[in-house]
């Protein structure tokens, strides 16, 4: 996919050089996080050097999509949004990744009723199409 | 990091010697016609001149938050200035460049601005307002205002007010509160506003109300956030030298800075211990000989509930994650309202949340008023140091130590 049908392909969203990667992988249903080839570390959301090291040799990279939640929170209003039910409470929440302390995606959980999200649940990744929203990726809890 | 710096081990060249000699504001109004964010800057900043017994030949600095200091500048015929600045809001940012101009010879006379403007998606009375709808034609968002890379601000992203509310959540999780916890904060800065004529909600708020408020993202209820309104405050900032020769009690900086650390979005922020607002008081109290036991009147910023907490554990007054305690311990009940050890109140003029939003000016201009010993029914007897830490965890944490000139 050339540059001009990526920004077609997530229309109103500022992708550039840095994060193209990431959104050309959400196309194909992959979590790429930037992950530095000199130290390992990971990063997000990506940039164009190593926050660690400062190395420019950085690789997109393939998570397993598991880990925890760290943040939660209901959203009970707000723009509407494909897939976003306010009325029943949207959970919003960043998941930290097990790749690395800290590593954490926003995003939202589905198959559970929000209230009953708690810190440190076990969550992996789930990939959704819906009818009108950009891709992006979701997560479920791990019972 | 720790919470609190060496004292005195940090330079200050600048302490004492800057002075905020000039105060003015556009009353702060959830229903007020025909203002444009323009407009009510120059009405504070005009005020604020006046209150300083200046003109537009005096002023030749000029440092504001989103209106264009050459707006400001073409706007009062201001005629010559050799510094200008429009850093990143909220205003410690404005006053901490206007701080470091003035006392490095930048300028001499600066003018400092912030204010905040109703937009259609955030009040339904501003929603009536036609004009408003373009308030914000041309102005980039704030993903790219920022700078930090955001490409989402939805509902499934932690941008801005959805991440205060997952912090929130998270503190309450972790340390075993209950919303009573954020609830004394709120209801603090109702009752102290209802002695502030410039505080948009005065009525009585009770903690059986505020638990039954509309929650808008969990836990942070419609009590928990900032009341938008139309509001723009100013300030004069020179030479404690020359604020000796004006007809206004200087108010002098004695310690002011901004606090930052490595992360570039809100859910990235490892924990409250990196937080910002660490970096911001443990420089402050480095560049202090003052201690809290000096503090007379405190003004953490509480745009939402929970930010105020954190700064009552990182400014020194209790450990991480004893904010809520701290403030259940000193709260008078007959009052219904926090006075630190009986003498110390906090956010005399009713804050972000009952004041309005004012993102910390407001604060800010309440702390000047009570060092001058203007605040009317709300005045500090005797208030000597005021302590004011505006911003939240990310991106805008901010603090000073600001003193009467006595």
């Amino acid at each position: 996919m050339n540059d001009e049908e990526l920004l077609d392909a997530f229309g109103g969203v500022r992708i550039d050089h840095d994060n193209a990667a990431y959104h050309r992988g959400l196309l194909e249903r992959r979590l790429l996080i930037n992950r530095c080839d000199s130290c390992a570390a990971w990063h997000h959301p990506p940039r164009s050097v190593c926050p660690r090291c400062w190395s420019r040799s950085i690789t997109p990279t393939d998570v397993a999509g598991d880990g925890f939640l760290a943040l939660i929170t209901i959203l009970r209003q707000g723009p509407p949004q494909p897939g976003v039910d306010y009325a029943a409470g949207h959970a919003l929440v960043a998941v930290e990744l097990d790749e690395q302390p800290g590593l954490r995606i926003a995003g939202t959980v589905v198959g559970a009723p929000a209230e009953q999200l708690r810190v440190g649940d076990r969550v992996r990744l789930l990939w959704r199409d819906l009818p009108g929203r950009l891709p992006r990726p979701d997560f479920e809890v791990v019972r | 990091m720790s919470a609190t710096g060496t004292r005195g081990a940090a330079r200050n060249p600048a302490r004492d010697q800057v002075a905020i000699v000039g105060i003015g504001r556009s009353p702060y109004s959830r229903d007020r016609a025909g203002c444009t964010p323009g407009s009510l800057v120059l009405d504070a900043c005009i005020a604020a001149a006046r209150d300083a017994g200046l003109g537009a030949t005096d002023i030749d600095g000029i440092c504001g938050s989103m209106v264009a200091a050459q707006y400001v500048q073409a706007a009062l015929g201001i005629p010559a200035v050799s510094w200008f600045a429009n850093p990143q809001a909220v205003i410690g940012n404005q006053l901490v460049a206007a701080v470091a101009a003035v006392h490095s010879g930048m300028c001499d006379v600066a003018l400092v601005y912030h204010h905040a403007y109703r937009l259609p998606w955030a009040s339904r009375s501003a929603a009536q307002d036609p004009m408003r709808r373009r308030a914000t034609l041309g102005v980039a968002d704030a993903r790219s205002w920022y700078g930090t890379g955001h490409v989402d601000t939805g509902p499934n992203s932690m941008f801005g007010a959805n991440a205060y509310a997952a912090w929130a959540g998270r503190y309450l999780h972790d340390h075993g509160y209950t919303r009573e916890a954020l609830g004394r904060v709120a209801l603090n800065s109702r009752t102290n506003a209802a002695a502030n004529p410039n505080a948009v909600y005065r009525e009585p708020l009770t903690m059986d109300a505020y638990l039954a408020g509309r929650m808008v993202r969990d836990p942070l209820s419609v009590y928990d956030m900032d009341i938008p309104v139309d509001a723009a405050d100013a300030f004069i900032v020179t030479t404690t030298e020359r604020a000796r020769d004006l007809p206004r009690p200087p108010v002098l900086v004695h310690a002011a800075t901004l606090g930052h650390t490595d992360y570039g979005s809100e859910e990235q922020l490892r924990d409250l211990d990196h937080a910002g607002q660490v970096v911001v008081t443990r420089k402050l109290w480095a560049k202090s000989e003052l201690t809290l036991a000096d503090v007379d009147v405190f003004f953490p910023y509480e745009g939402f509930s929970n930010i105020a907490l954190a700064w009552f554990e990182n400014v020194g007054y209790c450990g991480r994650g004893e904010g809520g305690a701290f403030v259940a311990q000193h709260w008078v009940e007959a009052e219904q309202r926090i006075v630190i050890d009986g003498r110390i109140p906090v956010n005399t003029h009713g804050g972000s949340l009952s004041e309005g939003g004012t993102q910390g000016a407001g604060h800010l201009y309440e702390a000047c008023l009570q060092l001058r010993g203007e605040a009317g029914p709300r005045q500090v007897p005797g208030a000597e140091v005021a302590l004011v830490t505006p911003g939240g965890y990310y991106f805008n944490s901010q603090g000073f130590l600001l003193r009467a000139d006595r």
